[in-house]
């Protein structure tokens, strides 16, 4: 550990106590990466503090020696957006759990950054509502994670994403001051940039969010097809219908292989592809889009349909569906998960595309996907015992955000851009476009130490930077060489 | 058939071939599903203390790191509750990678004098009914003095050693420990033969659940046999990676058992062992096929009384209890919807749910002799769980659940009566009524009710 | 080279300002009004080289707000930057230009079945001006305002160069979300072009409900039934022109069947005095009457204290479900009663972790009253100006804190 690391470590854990400080190689090793695996860093040192004010005396720490500082909630993120700094200290919000309100008559909820998705929900059932965005990882994914990555979800067709449903934020600034950020109030929409900006615009320390009356009625078909084509034409049919479903959602062939082999879903038999179309709202409304839904899903060529009578039922269409990544494991030894989306009509275009690029590869791709919005889920199979394969898998994988890039779409919908995909930023946004953004990031974070190295492929210089300057001068690096 | 010695019999060739490891390890993709449902992460939120940290941490040694204290430290303080196993979309297999790290643990770290005593006398003590009975003589003078009571306010034993001290706590108050026969005759006509486990634990301090077990059968037309060359299952060794124990108790177990057809477990941590013979004993040519059919055959009581379905008559017990899900009997065997289903059939009986069904209450085998502060932090929160369901009676499949949580109900000032579900029926069956029940206060009810207090904060479950 | 002649070698519309066009009280030196992007790039180009102090206009309905600019030297008028550049029905997904008027894009929206979900609470105002006001009106309780809409932007620099965030797709994580930020920017951080929006199908069937109620308890006991329902409204609103004494009022959109049944629901919650309706009742998505308009963040445990306050002073009010509503001072206010009044509902509103900003006020009110009230991170929202505008040349002064 460098001298700086080692000071600090020593003022953390006169701060926060020696539980709460960890600076054990092998301990500090379980932190090097987040759900993406792929990226690995060990942190420098890691703390887990417990209170707002403890965060902002660790940021101005950090700030006056010059170390960058990540963030990190459960470490769920598929993007590598709480890659550690081996350089730097890593915050981890997984101590600051308490549900600090609940406030029905206003639709809203005070939680710290800790708390766990799914526990918001389950705090507020009772009373008839739930937190909306719900990340297939929502049983242990963070609100304060969220928040960085603007989660959504299979339900976010309808229900809109997190950004959606924060309406405001208590947040340590990498200047160390905790600041309130709104939605509503005087002023610039701060909030509306902080949440998604993946962690390098400060740290959530208290989150208000909004809670969503539990829909009187949920209906759920599942809908088996015999071509992906036939199941985008069904999904086309019903978004033109003016329907707008709760969730739709789409697996092709190897998928519902994989995930047959992991949970014996028992989708049908034969299926070329499987949608499933959950409707919610109003009994009333629902019973009249449902009998909608399923005679849009049999013009378009659905060979059998099942509804889900009961809860037990709508679990078991459901986990085929949300076992479909973990389930790869059965079909192939290692994939990558990509996250791309495109405008919902160039769906059938880009499958073939994908199709086509999976045969010219020899690369076998299956595909999950949210069809009601147009993101992609396609996973790329590999052996990673194959020397090669990863190689061929990751330009597989890169081809296809350039066709969602092409199709107009986006190179992420919902995982974000961490450090996995920063390189592909350029495609998607000129110089201009990405210097723009970082004008934010140079507003709020001048000095570059929040969570460095994330979202945008290169820094954009800050002008004069104040505190403490990382590094030589440039002009004093070459002064030193005469 | 002799009685048996008490001492395992010598070390078999380790089963486990040395590219299986990695190959667990590399089940895991990291992506956390298990750490919500992980006590220690629930205490204190460290990745290290989740499955998904110590799956890095095996994953580093097998990388070349030597297995250093602070590993050690982390996998000693998992309770093998195996909830990560069923939270798990991937299908990683801790339990298997725990056992294997475990064993090697055993054999390859060096403990300190004071872990090897108290290390050396649980496994040498609960794993022996007749050691355990010997035990039972001067507990109860103990409790009968009013002497536990004296000694828990002076704290001394805490500062002595806390794990002595939370195997006093843990002692139930002892009662008369009838013997069972060999035998117990159907009622009706007869549906079935089954062997029964009378566990260790079980017969020496709960020797209650066993008699009521073998009545519900028998009432429910089961020939009962209980072999009375049995001995330990080797569950507690085999959770503990001390494997050469736990083979040795394994076979001993599977001869005992070789005559009959189902072997009804009362005790979630046995049936959960005997399940897993098969993969104990499964690299010994000579055991293997035995191994295996004895893990068939063996079932959970309530299990077992599903798949026999109801035939006596249930009396109305007006009554209200909170169902415990003990760790090996839903998250090893998968074991859920039977005992809720065997409680809600008794007529007035109403079940209620305890919030957090997935957590441990810290039990785990020999885990609150062994980490106390962590099982009794645990034990609180499942106690206030408990509490807040307002139920009469708390039932549990699993003696060391039942003990835990009324132990940490005792710390908070509260008491409950605490039945197994065998108990519970067995009351219904026989018409006894609900005061059967009730007025079964647990132990423990005597403190000052402080719990105790970290410096970690504990996870404040909405 | 003179401004006005660099201006026109860009821009096919330059010419000096008017006096009728000042921006509350301050004449602009020139007005421009690009017919591309391209062409507004050039214009913000000049106007940096020439050191110009920039506000941009659209069609006028909110260029009374805020407070007046310390400045005008260019007005970038956006009337001619009005095209409907893509509408890609089978996506509900539309990309305009920044000077179309709502009213307009709505009708072509219509023709295919679709709408963008903003209330028009000012005929004629624009797609870039009401995203640079963030203005909604009562379906913001299920659709939100701009920015839960606006799902691409399109902005000039203050140094003229073209910038771009978001997409054409819904769901997007790729980059910080500009769009957000420049929602409720009032022109201070660059010029709006073109914007991309999500768009929903124009309900099958609606109708309103609504029920006189005479005082703030009985109106806040209404709403809550409302809200806590399972009839998921697209609107609920109060409207008090005469407060305490109110109308409450709930839009339900669907299918016929579903609106029919969600209809009766909403009727045996409000009571007997309960009217359906299908046209909206009068004051709905409009702004109270009044000389001095606040914009007040007001959650529904307040609307009792709400509805008390300003019934005690005699002004007027409408408020969504949402919790956001607005106030209406009226014109014989004196400038100290007003300053007393709004004082006393930012101190009221505080308690419930509201607020209250005034959207536009006379001259004389203006200058006697705190426009923006507290402004929490007002450092950090001056730090980001500094970057997107490091010249103040924006709209300055039109904005909290001097920005």
């Amino acid at each position: 550990m460098s001298e700086g690391l080692a000071r600090l470590a020593g003022r953390f854990g006169r701060l926060l106590g020696p539980d709460s400080v960890i600076t054990d190689p092998v301990r500090l090793r379980t932190y090097e990466c987040d759900g993406l695996t792929s990226h690995r860093a060990s942190p420098g040192l890691v703390v887990l503090p417990d209170t707002a004010e403890q965060i902002a005396q660790i940021v101005r720490d950090c700030a006056a020696a010059g170390v960058p500082y990540v963030a990190r909630g459960s470490g769920t993120g598929l993007s590598g957006g709480a890659l550690p700094r081996t350089d730097g200290v890593l915050i981890v919000t997984s101590r600051m759990r308490r549900i600090l309100e609940i406030d029905i008559p206003n639709r809203r909820a005070v939680v710290e950054p800790g708390v766990i998705n799914l526990d918001v929900t389950r705090a507020v059932r009772a009373d008839g509502y739930h937190f909306a965005p719900d990340p297939s990882s929502q049983q242990i994914c963070s609100v304060g994670g969220n928040v960085a990555e603007n989660s959504g979800g299979a339900h976010c067709l309808k229900y809109g994403f997190t950004a959606h449903h924060v309406l405001s934020c208590e947040v340590v600034t990498p200047d160390g001051e905790i600041v309130e950020l709104a939605a509503d109030g005087p002023g610039y929409d701060l909030l509306g940039v902080f949440v998604g900006a993946e962690g390098t615009l400060g740290i959530a320390t208290k989150i208000t969010v909004r809670l969503t009356r539990s829909p009187e009625a949920v209906r759920t078909l599942l809908a088996a097809f015999g071509s992906i084509e036939a199941g985008g034409g069904a999904v086309s049919a019903i978004i033109g219908a003016g329907v707008l479903p709760a969730a739709i959602e789409m697996m092709d062939a190897l998928s519902i292989e994989a995930a047959e082999a992991a949970v014996r879903c028992e989708y049908p038999p034969g299926a070329g592809a499987v949608l499933i179309v959950e409707l919610d709202g109003p009994e009333s409304e629902v019973a009249h889009q449902f009998a909608e839904v399923e005679r849009l899903c049999r013009d378009a060529g659905a060979f059998e349909i099942r509804v889900a009578a009961d809860d037990a039922e709508r679990a078991l269409i459901w986990t085929g569906r949300k076992s479909a990544f973990a389930a790869m494991g059965r079909i192939s030894p290692a994939y990558l998960v990509q996250d791309g989306v495109i405008p919902r009509t160039s769906l059938p275009r880009v499958l073939a595309s994908i199709d086509a690029l999976s045969a010219a590869s020899g690369v076998r791709v299956a595909n999950v996907f949210h069809a009601g919005d147009g993101n992609l889920h396609p996973l790329v199979l590999f052996d990673d015992a194959e020397p090669g394969a990863a190689e061929r898998a990751e330009e597989v994988s890169g081809k296809i955000l350039d066709l969602c890039i092409e199709h107009g779409g986006s190179i992420t919908g919902e995982h974000g851009v961490g450090v996995d995909k920063s390189r592909y930023m350029p495609r998607m946004f000129t110089e201009t476009d990405l210097d723009t953004m970082q004008m934010v990031r140079c507003g709020f974070d001048p000095a570059g130490l929040c969570n460095p190295g994330k979202v945008f492929p290169t820094p954009r210089l800050c002008g004069e930077v104040p505190g403490v300057r990382k590094g030589p001068h440039p002009y004093e690096g070459k002064a030193d060489l005469f | 058939m002799t009685a048996p010695d008490e001492s395992p019999e010598q070390p078999a060739s380790s089963a486990e071939a040395p590219e299986l490891l990695p190959q667990l390890l590399g089940e895991c993709v990291h992506c956390g599903f298990c750490l919500p449902t992980c006590p220690t992460y629930v205490l204190w939120g460290e990745e290290m203390d989740s499955p998904r940290g110590r799956i890095h941490l095996m994953q580093q040694h097998a990388d070349g790191a030597p297995l250093n204290g602070a590993m050690v430290e982390h996998f000693d303080r998992c309770l093998g509750c195996m909830a990560c196993v069923t939270s798990c979309p991937s299908g990683v297999q801790y339990d298997r990678l725990i056992e294997m790290t475990r064993a090697e643990v055993e054999q390859e770290h060096p403990r300190s004098p004071r872990e090897r005593v108290i290390r050396e006398a649980v496994f040498r003590t609960f794993p022996y009914p007749r050691r355990l009975r010997a035990l039972r003589a001067p507990l109860r003078a103990y409790q009968w003095t009013g002497l536990d009571r004296l000694v828990r306010r002076t704290g001394l034993l805490e500062r002595i050693s806390p794990s002595l001290a939370a195997m006093e706590r843990l002692a139930p108050p002892l009662g008369r420990a009838p013997r069972l026969p060999e035998r117990v005759a159907a009622r009706g006509g007869r549906r079935a033969t089954v062997g029964m486990l009378t566990g260790c634990v079980q017969r020496e301090f709960f020797p209650g659940v066993n008699a009521a077990t073998a009545r519900v059968l028998a009432l429910e037309g089961c020939d009962v046999v209980i072999p009375k060359s049995q001995g330990c299952c080797g569950a507690l060794s085999l959770h503990a990676g001390r494997e050469d124990e736990a083979r040795a108790f394994a076979r001993r177990t599977v001869e005992a058992f070789e005559a009959v057809d189902v072997i009804v477990v009362n005790s979630a941590g046995c049936g959960s062992a005997m399940k897993e013979y098969r993969t104990l004993l499964g690299g010994d040519p000579a055991w293997a096929r035995r191994a295996e059919a004895l893990s068939a055959k063996t079932r959970d009581l309530a299990e077992f009384l599903v798949e026999l379905g109801p035939r006596a008559e249930r009396r109305p017990l007006p009554v209200s209890v909170a169902y415990h899900d003990a760790c090996h009997l839903s998250h090893a065997q998968g074991i859920r919807s039977q005992p809720r289903a065997l409680l809600a059939g008794i007529p007035e009986l109403t079940v209620r749910e305890v919030d957090g069904p997935e957590l441990c209450c810290g039990s785990a085998g020999t885990y609150n002799v062994l980490q106390p502060e962590a099982a009794s932090e645990l034990g609180d929160l499942k106690a206030a769980g408990v509490r807040a369901t307002g139920a009469e009676v708390l039932v549990a499949a699993n003696p060391g659940c039942s003990m835990q949580i009324a132990t940490a109900l005792g710390r908070q000032g509260a008491t409950i009566a605490v039945a197994h579900t065998a108990e519970v029926l067995d009351a219904s069956l026989r018409g006894l009524g609900a005061a059967a029940l009730t007025r079964r206060r647990a132990p423990g009810g005597s403190t000052d009710g402080s719990g105790p207090s970290g410096p970690r904060q504990r996870f404040v479950r909405p | 080279m003179r401004p006005l002649d660099a201006l026109a070698e860009v821009c096919g519309d330059v010419r000096p300002g008017a006096p009728e066009e000042g921006v509350l009280g301050v004449v602009p030196g020139l007005v421009a009004a690009p017919a591309t992007a391209a062409e507004a790039a050039g214009v913000m180009r000049v106007a940096a080289e020439h050191g110009l102090a920039v506000v941009p206009r659209g069609a006028e309905t909110r260029l009374d707000w805020g407070t007046p600019p310390d400045r005008c030297d260019l007005l970038v008028d956006t009337h001619r930057l009005a095209r409907i550049v893509e509408h890609a029905s089978g996506d509900l997904v539309v990309t305009a230009e920044a000077g179309l008027a709502l009213d307009e894009l709505a009708a072509a929206l219509a023709a295919r079945g679709q709408r963008l979900a903003l209330d028009r609470p000012l005929p004629g105002s624009t797609v870039g001006g009401t995203i640079a006001a963030a203005a909604a009106g009562p379906l913001r309780l299920l659709y939100g305002s701009p920015r839960d809409l606006v799902i691409g932007l399109t902005v000039v620099r203050a140094d003229g160069e073209v910038a771009r965030s978001g997409g054409k797709v819904v769901k997007n994580v790729a980059g910080y979300d500009l769009g957000r930020l420049f929602c409720g920017s009032s022109g201070t951080l660059g010029l709006i072009v073109e914007a991309t929006f999500r768009l929903h199908p124009v309900p099958a069937a609606h109708a309103y409900v609504t029920c006189p109620v005479t005082g703030a308890a009985q109106a806040h006991e209404a709403v809550q039934s409302l809200l806590h329902s399972p009839i998921a409204p697209s609107a609920i609103e109060v409207l008090a022109p005469t407060p305490p004494s109110c109308t409450v009022g709930v839009l339900l959109e669907g299918v016929p069947e579903g609106v029919t049944a969600r209809t009766a629901q909403a009727t045996a919650l409000l009571g007997p005095d309960a009217q359906v309706c299908e046209e909206p009742p009068e004051g709905w998505g409009l702004y109270p009457d009044g000389t001095t308009l606040l914009d007040v963040t007001a959650p529904p445990t307040s609307l009792t204290h709400l509805l008390t306050e300003i019934g005690a002073d005699a002004l007027t009010a409408t408020w969504s479900a949402i919790g956001r509503g607005y106030v209406g001072l009226p014109a014989e206010t004196a400038p100290d009663k007003a300053a007393a009044i709004i004082a006393g509902l930012r101190e009221g509103l505080a308690r419930h972790r509201g607020s209250a900003v005034v959207c536009y006020a006379p001259a004389d009110v203006r200058a006697a009253i705190d426009f923006w009230g507290p402004v929490p991170a007002a450092k950090l929202m001056r730090q980001v100006k500094d970057q997107f505008d490091p010249g103040h040349r924006l709209s300055p002064g039109r904005f909290v804190g001097g920005i």
